[in-house]
């Protein structure tokens, strides 16, 4: 078993979490976040994502608005509510939380 | 040489090549299966289609209006499998991990099968149970009906009636016993394309593939009586169907002409089986009243044969009400002739046929 299988399930369910992230740094579409992720250990696609994001909009996490694009039809541009904002605020909290626990239990 | 199809991504034509239309549908048919218990599926699946709509852009130009097998492949890769309800929060993780492998596991039931069918797929249904050659299974019913007289065509006839239809891909693999799930179903696309060694082969294939779609499209009579059922009503309820369906066409003819007695007895005797009609009451009035009286009962058995025969799935509706009126006048015509031979009133009425014209025209001249 490779170490990326072994920490599949882990950048699985990471995935929320970053997501969270991006769309609070930025107001963004699918296409961002997907060329956003394409370069690190989270790449994702399409099928994964679309689907997350419509979990996490009826969570009333993020919410999106319509944007017309210079190029072909109007895009979803998401963005987070105030319940996504303070649900990244404590997921931020408790993952640093994790970092500090690996960090301490040994080298 | 290949057909090109056209078709409708999110409110936009493009044309793919057959082959690329084949993939396409079995992504999209996977992704929806996957959503399938998505509350947000229609969302989900037209923001995939306008994904998938902004790939093909990429790939088209002003020379090139086709997208090809190899650009939809990968597209599809691209898009990557559309994973099903991600759990509610809260939920174990494990849980998740179990799903697929409960429908992986899915019990072997015993579906009539469309699909290369004779008649009604019983034997196609009965082979794949059993897990022998279908040929087996209708020799056998051959034999049997030659050796029974042709009684045992009741039995099919029977069986036809009880037996549910496999019409989705899920009742399909549970006929067979197979494991079933979205991932399985692209496979087994991808082996079956990469089986076929000519064209000639692999376009008879597709004919049968786009027949076979075709069928599991509702058909359009039913669109009239309003949408389908929301929930599928599952294996138990599909044979608890099968086996009303024959009694409620029973009660609906018996319901007929019990009404059609009681026509000729208050047209006949100016009374219902010789309960006289109660003072001041017109003859217009009784009849009316027994004519609502009869669509009071046959009404809701209508709409429970009709809903009993869409529960079973049946695969064309036309057909299967076909044999449902058969059935009906069958049951009429051995109404008529038992009432022929062992009911004297039948042969009273036919000879009032004098008095009861004498009826109606006294009825019209009081109009």
């Amino acid at each position: 078993m490779s170490v990326q299988e072994k920490f599949s399930a882990i950048r699985k369910g990471l995935l929320e979490f970053l997501i969270l992230k991006i769309i609070a740094s930025d107001k963004v579409y699918v296409a961002d976040m997907l060329s956003r992720l394409s370069e690190t250990e989270f790449k994702t696609q399409e099928g994964t994502l679309y689907p997350l994001l419509s979990k996490l909009r009826r969570e009333g996490l993020v919410d999106y608005e319509w944007q017309e694009s210079d190029a072909g039809p109007p895009r979803k541009y998401y963005e987070l509510t105030a319940k996504g904002k303070s649900q990244l605020a404590e997921l931020s909290a408790y993952w640093k939380d994790i970092n500090a626990t690996i960090n301490q239990l040994g080298r | 040489m290949q057909k090109v199809i056209t078709i409708n991504l999110n409110g936009n034509a493009y044309q793919l090549d057959e082959t690329a239309y084949g993939l396409l549908r079995t992504y999209l048919d996977a992704a929806e299966l996957q959503l399938k218990d998505n509350p947000d599926k229609a969302e989900i699946i037209s923001d995939l289609e306008q994904a998938i709509a902004d790939k093909c852009n990429r790939v088209l130009g002003a020379r090139k209006t086709v997208v090809t097998t190899a650009e939809v492949k990968q597209i599809i890769d691209e898009m990557g499998p559309v994973e099903g309800t991600e759990g509610t929060p809260g939920e174990p993780a494990s849980e998740k991990q179990e799903r697929p492998r409960a429908e992986a596991f899915a019990p072997k039931r015993l579906y009539q099968i469309r699909e290369g069918s004779m008649i009604s797929g019983v034997c196609k249904g009965l082979a794949a149970y059993l897990n022998v050659d279908v040929t087996i299974v209708r020799i056998v019913f051959v034999v049997l009906a030659v050796l029974t007289k042709g009684a045992f065509v009741i039995v099919y006839i029977v069986l036809m009636c009880v037996i549910p239809y496999a019409t989705t891909s899920e009742e399909r693999a549970a006929a067979h016993g197979q494991p079933f799930n979205a991932q399985e179903l692209i496979d087994e696309a991808k082996r079956s394309y990469a089986g076929f060694k000519n064209k000639r082969e692999w376009q008879r294939h597709w004919r049968r593939q786009q027949r076979a779609w075709r069928r599991h499209v509702p058909p359009t009579p039913w669109r009239a009586w309003g949408p389908p059922p929301m929930a599928p009503v599952g294996y138990a309820g599909q044979v608890f169907a099968g086996v009303m369906m024959p009694l409620f066409t029973v009660a609906r003819t018996a319901a007929f002409w019990i009404w059609l007695c009681v026509l000729a007895s208050l047209l006949s005797t100016n009374a219902l089986f010789g309960w006289p009609i109660p003072d001041g009451v017109p003859l217009w009035a009784a009849l009316l009243v027994s004519l609502l009286a009869y669509g009071f009962v046959a009404w809701p058995l209508d709409a429970a044969r009709r809903s009993s025969i869409w529960a079973l799935g049946a695969p064309a509706y036309g057909w299967f009400s076909a044999w449902d009126g058969l059935l009906g006048l069958a049951l009429s015509v051995l109404c008529l002739w038992l009432a022929w031979e062992f009911v004297p009133e039948v042969h009273d009425f036919l000879e009032n046929m004098p008095t009861v014209r004498m009826n109606i025209q006294n009825l019209l001249r009081g109009l």
